[in-house]
């Protein structure tokens, strides 16, 4: 029995999540840093980490805190450690962001903030990975969903141990000297973990549970989700491994491991687009919701992205365009997810926890109620458009048009953001009566006569 | 065992002001000696409760006192509730059925979005009388469900089979 149904922090999560993100663009807009500065540059770092840390992590995990009880059918096992989570980690952000500034001033005391931020960072990822852990651990059978993020956990601890040693190595000068080649090198792996095993192996478990459930699809996704979990987790696993032995040890068999890992990833990812046509081909819905109708912008967002690093790699410019690229995992495919995602899940929470107890006592509006999906339809389409001229943008080296791209996209934020507040605050019904839920229970209806 | 004296909890007074006693039965249970035994006064016999209470492992008696009082003693240890707890929710979960009536009305929820299954069954039940069984289909496991039918002092009955989720869900009041 769930005692906890409503993750009780989740909301709040997503507020501030959704703040980071604001201030990510923000730094973005300012023309401080990439394209017109170097990816290592601190202000970039800055940046960064608030679109890693401060929105997607958080996103993330507000999410999972409600998501992992309905795969699991268990609690989780304390609502009081997902707060302190919350609070560790965006002090943790606070702190890393005083460190890199602290980077670009060479000030040596502040430069403490960031190791220090970092571990804090790693506390709120350990108390949420207890919290989640234990209920998926439990858990059998485990579901597919269950072990994509089981794996992706995995890949989270290993993305913030590897950004504590790099963050130390970057401001303890006497540290430095002993991971010098993953200063070097490093900080690839630990984008590729963090983007690519823990954010995009998860995303995929989230959405193998969502997107049959509001499409209503088959959730048994058989041998092409197998085949998604098993090559995704095998080729991050690989290229992280054989690219970080490769920092000390250079061996020309590292390069073709690093290599196979990087295709079974894209393998997996291919699989991966090829299963969620499946799933909107097979749905017994005919009507398509708009958080899963946007959501086909992330998707196409992954597959051309995939696309467009299989290309860069095989005319061997890869790393000239490594910007362009991470900026189009973080806000095409990730962040498009998210804000699409959420556009249901802001609703759903709101609604059983406002109108739960209510039910069968009396009129309620439906989910669908609270949110005006004409009114937000055209943020979506700005969102992604906005993305796409911004990368464009990135490729032709033109800061100007980047900046602009990335200001209509906060526009387009600024704008879902405030549908997500009016879909909690209950704007919509409160505005026009709201139809009964449909297909109503009439008395009488399914009523057996002469049983008993 | 016996020699810890039960806790009493008189829950009618609660009744007939017309309010919601699980919470405080389920309060009692909570601060229970190991051991110990709850002896509830209620004004009718709590038949959705003792379903509550087994998968707590309490095992049940009761007695009519008369002028409709019930007197009911949950003692603990008679079930093993680790290993229910255990059981895979893909198996058959929840209360075992044995002395419920007949399903008096049936929903096929199938083919519904949710939440529109469980805003379904919850319609459903208020229009079902006391003790009353609703069976309904669904899709997919209600996890929504159970605290909703928890908090309404329902039981429910979880079977997952090939061409969906079989519930019986038996009203309280």
């Amino acid at each position: 029995m769930i005692s906890n149904r409503l993750s009780r922090w989740t909301l709040l999560f997503f507020a501030v999540a959704l703040l980071n993100f604001l201030v990510a663009q923000g730094v973005l807009i300012s023309g401080l840093t990439w394209p017109a500065q170097s990816l290592s540059a601190p202000v970039t770092l800055i940046a960064v980490h608030l679109l890693t840390i401060g929105w997607l992590l958080l996103l993330m995990l507000g999410a999972l805190f409600q998501f992992i009880p309905v795969i699991t059918s268990r609690p989780l096992p304390s609502q009081t450690l997902t707060l302190v989570t919350l609070i560790a980690i965006e002090l943790g952000l606070i702190g890393m962001v005083c460190g890199f500034l602290a980077l670009n001033f060479a000030n040596a005391l502040l430069a403490h903030c960031l190791p220090v931020g970092g571990a804090l960072v790693i506390v709120g990822v350990l108390l949420a990975c207890y919290d989640i852990g234990v209920p998926l651990l439990k858990a059998r059978p485990m579901s597919l969903p269950a072990r994509l993020v089981l794996t992706g956990l995995a890949f989270l601890l290993l993305t913030v141990t590897l950004g504590l040693l790099l963050a130390l190595a970057l401001s303890v000068s006497g540290f430095a000297v002993y991971v010098a080649p993953l200063l070097a090198q490093g900080v690839a792996y630990h984008a590729l973990a963090g983007l690519g095993g823990w954010f995009t192996l998860t995303a995929m478990g989230v959405s193998y549970k969502l997107l049959p459930m509001f499409t209503l699809a088959p959730e048994e996704r058989g041998r092409a989700g197998e085949a998604v979990l098993q090559l995704g987790a095998t080729g991050f696993a690989l290229a992280v491994a054989a690219g970080l032995i490769r920092a000390w040890h250079p061996a020309p068999l590292l390069s073709i491991l690093s290599w196979l890992g990087d295709a079974l990833v894209a393998l997996a990812i291919g699989i991966y687009l090829w299963d969620v046509v499946r799933i909107f081909r097979s749905r017994k819905r005919a009507v398509i919701e708009l958080h899963n109708k946007a959501a086909v912008g992330a998707f196409i967002m992954l597959g051309g992205t995939t696309l467009l690093a299989i290309v860069l790699m095989s005319l061997g410019v890869f790393a000239a365009h490594v910007g362009v690229f991470v900026f189009l995992v973080l806000f095409g495919w990730l962040s498009g997810l998210g804000l699409t995602q959420l556009y249901k899940i802001v609703p759903f929470l709101t609604w059983l926890g406002r109108f739960g107890q209510q039910l069968g006592r009396g009129p309620v509006p439906r989910v669908q109620d609270l949110v005006d999906e004409a009114h937000s339809y055209p943020w979506f389409v700005i969102y992604f458009i906005a993305v796409l001229l911004a990368a464009l943008a990135g490729f032709a080296g033109s800061a100007f048009v980047f900046q602009a791209g990335v200001g209509l996209s906060a526009l387009a934020t600024i704008g879902l953001a405030f549908e997500y507040w009016r879909a909690w605050r209950a704007y919509y019904p409160r505005l026009r009566p709201s139809k009964p839920p449909v297909p109503p229970f009439k008395p009488g209806e399914g009523i057996i006569h002469g049983q008993h | 065992m016996a020699s810890i004296e039960a806790l009493t909890l008189d829950v009618r007074e609660e009744l007939r002001k017309g309010g919601e006693p699980l919470p405080l039965i389920l309060g009692a249970v909570e601060v229970l000696k190991p051991g110990q035994s709850l002896r509830l006064l209620t004004t009718f016999e709590p038949l959705p409760l003792y379903a509550v209470l087994a998968r707590k492992g309490f095992a049940h008696s009761a007695r009519h006192l008369g002028e409709g009082d019930w007197e009911v003693l949950f003692t603990p240890g008679a079930a093993n509730p680790q290993a229910k707890a255990d059981q895979p929710k893909s198996a058959t979960a929840g209360t075992s059925t044995a002395g419920w009536p007949a399903p008096s009305a049936r929903l096929d929820n199938r083919g519904l979005q949710p939440p529109e299954p469980l805003v379904r069954i919850l319609d459903a039940l208020e229009h079902l009388g006391p003790g009353e069984v609703l069976e309904a289909i669904n899709e997919r496991d209600p996890v929504f469900l159970y605290p909703e039918l928890e908090a309404r002092g329902a039981a429910i009955h979880t079977d997952k089979q090939a061409d969906g989720v079989h519930l019986l869900i038996r009203h309280a009041k």
